[in-house]
Order: structure tokens, then C-alpha cells, then sequence
């Protein structure tokens, strides 16, 4: 059940309450998109709530990055061992893994460059919009939240943060893909043997092509939770106050002019 | 019937709209209430982002970015030093945060000037009702308890 059925009489919206998230237009710096796009293919296109094709590159990043051995070329690279470097990489697998991770940044900052001109439109439009939305699977609404729990939640676990504020298609994706990440990994065996001062065992129990994947879902989680927070707040109040002034405006009001009482 | 107006003021929340709602419950109509957003100085705003406020720029997006490159490149050093790949991981990410906030500070601080920050709540939005005297009381206590910021009877 929504509160508002589009009737096409607007030419753009900016922002729409549903069952599994609150997806709204908002002005996005296209470098820091592009960027998310560089750390981790697919997350610019998330932050932008494009979620299949944010899926599609993600996944694709996953399967041949790990077939072409890319993240181990980076740490041999990194530790400026070179020569390691090449003969890691499967050059069977390589190729390919380059037009798609340029596209998703060349794409990602694309469409925020085109996307923050369609808000700037809407907004000026300011159309009604369904806030509110009631279902057999979930409630969502506009309201306030904190956005210094959403990054709390997400350095936790990457996706608590998302399912705080409501994101659930990026909630479900992102934890899954760090249940995959964790074991694969062995990063909590090695936080565990940390725990207990080991760090030379704790070292080589780590699988390092699977922990390379996983700092930037921890920057991806915490910078869109924190970032969608703020501007689904934004939007609250936008919405709040053009309310008021259509409903609470009335014209044969008028102001008292008397003294203060107590 | 003596009339008398009570003038408040509240922040954007969901409070204030659970304040009108139980105000007409108690049989004021709606012409009786009036509302006035106000638009806030824009200058003054708060540099951290709060539940009550938050501005266009994101203090952590520099951060966040700076945050997962220099984690990325801790890690994979620290499969070489005796601390290993995830303290130098934490610590790379820490010292990108860092980085990156401080570098977003130093744009908001200095190059943008920002210097004057409000401290405390802000009034953005002005609520008037009118009503009988005898229900002034109910309707002050109605809108205190909605977390009004300031409250004063005209009579």
C-alpha cells in the first residue's frame, strides 16, 4: 500500500518510497563515485541505486579478479616485487578484467554527471512523490536517522548500516558478499590468532587475494550508509516543511497582536 | 470567548508533526494552526552532521576514499613486516581516514571560512495556534512535550 499512485503527471520524480528501499535523486560529486567505481567495480553504480548493473560488474569483478590474479599481482606490486608481479597473472584471464573496470568508472561518473542535472530538474519540478509504503514484506517511510549509527553499524558488519536506514537490496548484497570474503579469506582466524599475539601464524593462515577484496567493502558500506543517511534526513525535511506550508497556511489567519502572558 | 495565540518553535522532526496531529485531536481545526518554515543562515551551519542537521558536503567522503586505498596498500605491505596484513591494513586505513578528514576540515574550515558554528539546537520552524484560554494550558504542555524549543502565549 502506498500513499501516492504515480499518475504520470509529472515528467521527473526525485525520490520513491518502496517495500525495499527509499531511492531519491540527489546532487553527487561524480569524482567520488568514479572513485567508489576504481576501488571496487559495480559500487559506484550502488551508490547510485543502479543496482543490477552494480550486481553484474561486481560480480564480474569477483570472478576474474580472483581467476586472473589480480589482487596478488597489487600486494606483489606493492611490496615492489615486480617480477612476482607478471608471473602471477594469468594472462588467459587478464585482458578482459581491463575494459570492464574502466567502463564501471567512465560509466558511474557519467551518470552522475547526467543524473545530477535530472535532480536539478525534479527539483525544481517538486512533484508529489509515494512516502510511504506498507506491505506484506516491509514498512518503509521517510524519517530522521542517525548518521553517526549508520557508520557505527557498518564498521560492525557492511550492510547492518544499510539495513538501518532501509537499503535493503544493498544490505542483502553487501553481506553476503562478506560472508564470502570473510571465509575465504581467513581473516577471523587470523583476528583470532591476533587476539592471542600470534601474528606470524596469524599472517600465514591469511588467503591474501581474498582480503584484498575486503577493505573496500568496509569504505563502500560505511561511506553509503553514512551518505544515504544524511540525504535521506534531507529529504524528510523537504518533505515535512512543504507540508506544512500546503496544509498549514491558511489565509484568513491572523497573527494576534497582544502582549505576552504567562 | 477570549482568544490567545501560543508561539513556538521547533526543529524538523517527526515530534512536530505528532505535536498538530494531537493538537487538532484536541478539537483545534486545522485553520487555527499555522506553520512557517524558516530558511536557516546559510553560513553558520554546523560543520559535523547530525541527526537534526546536515548539509550538502560529506565530511567523510575524502575519508572514506583515502581510507580504502592506503588499507588496500597496508594490507598488502604487511604480508612483509612482523605486525602482518591486518594491523597494517587497520593502520592504513586509519591513517587514510585521517588523511582524508582533515584535508575535507581544512576545505571547510579555511578555504570556505566557515568559521562561525552554531552551538545548541536550531528554531526552523514556527508554529502558531490559536485557541480558548481555558485550553491554552493542554495545548502548552502538548507542544513542550513535542520538544518545541521555545514556547510564549499572546493574549
Amino acid at each position: 500500500m502506498n500513499n501516492y499512485t504515480n499518475d504520470n503527471t509529472s515528467r521527473r520524480y526525485k525520490a520513491h518510497v518502496s517495500i525495499f528501499g527509499t531511492t531519491q535523486l540527489h546532487l553527487r560529486n561524480p569524482y567520488i563515485i568514479a572513485w567508489w567505481s576504481a576501488a571496487f567495480p559495480g559500487f559506484g553504480h550502488m551508490l547510485l541505486s543502479k543496482y543490477l548493473r552494480g550486481y553484474a560488474l561486481f560480480i564480474w569483478e569477483v570472478v576474474v579478479n580472483v581467476n586472473a590474479h589480480v589482487n596478488s599481482a597489487m600486494i606483489y606490486s606493492f611490496q615492489g616485487n615486480i617480477d612476482m608481479a607478471k608471473e602471477v597473472l594469468d594472462t588467459n584471464w587478464l585482458l578482459m578484467y581491463i575494459p570492464v573496470y574502466l567502463f564501471g568508472i567512465w560509466d558511474s561518473y557519467r551518470t552522475t554527471v547526467d543524473m545530477n542535472k535530472v535532480y536539478l530538474l525534479a527539483d525544481r519540478e517538486a512533484h508529489r512523490f509515494n512516502l510511504f509504503s506498507l506491505g506484506a514484506l516491509e514498512i518503509n517511510y521517510l524519517d530522521k536517522r542517525n548518521p553517526v549509527l549508520s557508520v557505527m553499524w557498518s564498521l560492525f558488519i557492511p550492510g547492518l548500516g544499510q539495513l538501518y536506514i532501509h537499503r535493503i537490496l544493498t544490505a542483502i548484497f553487501v553481506i553476503i558478499w562478506l560472508v564470502v570474503f570473510f571465509y575465504y579469506s581467513h581473516v577471523q582466524e587470523a583476528i583470532g590468532l591476533l587476539f592471542l599475539g600470534k601474528i606470524k601464524e596469524a599472517t600465514s593462515v591469511l588467503k591474501p587475494e581474498w582480503l584484498l577484496f575486503i577493505p573496500s567493502h568496509y569504505g563502500f558500506a560505511t561511506y553509503d550508509s553514512y551518505m544515504n543517511t544524511v540525504e535521506n534526513n534531507k529529504l524528510f525535511e523537504e518533505e515535512l516543511r512543504s507540508y506544512l506550508m500546503e496544509n498549514y497556511q491558511t489565509k484568513g489567519f491572523q497573527i494576534l497582536k497582544g502582549q505576552k502572558v504567562k | 470567548m477570549i482568544h490567545l495565540q501560543l508561539f513556538s518553535t521547533f526543529e524538523t522532526t517527526e515530534l512536530l508533526e505528532m505535536a498538530i496531529s494531537t493538537i487538532e485531536k484536541q478539537g483545534i481545526p486545522k485553520e487555527s494552526i499555522f506553520a512557517v518554515p524558516l530558511d536557516n543562515r546559510k553560513e553558520g551551519r554546523k560543520i559535523f552532521d547530525t541527526l537534526h542537521l546536515s548539509d550538502g558536503t560529506s565530511l567523510i567522503d575524502i575519508g572514506m576514499g583515502l581510507a580504502t586505498a592506503l588499507s588496500v596498500i597496508g594490507a598488502s605491505i604487511g604480508f612483509k613486516l612482523s605486525w602482518g596484513p591486518i594491523y597494517w591494513g587497520l593502520i592504513g586505513a586509519f591513517v587514510g581516514f585521517m588523511i582524508g578528514f582533515a584535508i575535507r576540515l581544512f576545505i571547510e574550515l579555511v578555504v570556505k571560512k566557515n568559521k562561525r558554528v552554531f552551538k545548541g539546537k536550531i528554531s526552523e520552524i514556527i508554529l502558531i495556534v490559536e485557541c480558548e484560554e481555558s485550553q491554552a494550558g493542554l495545548i502548552e504542555d502538548i507542544l513542550w512535550s513535542h520538544l518545541a524549543l521555545g514556547v510564549a502565549k499572546v493574549k
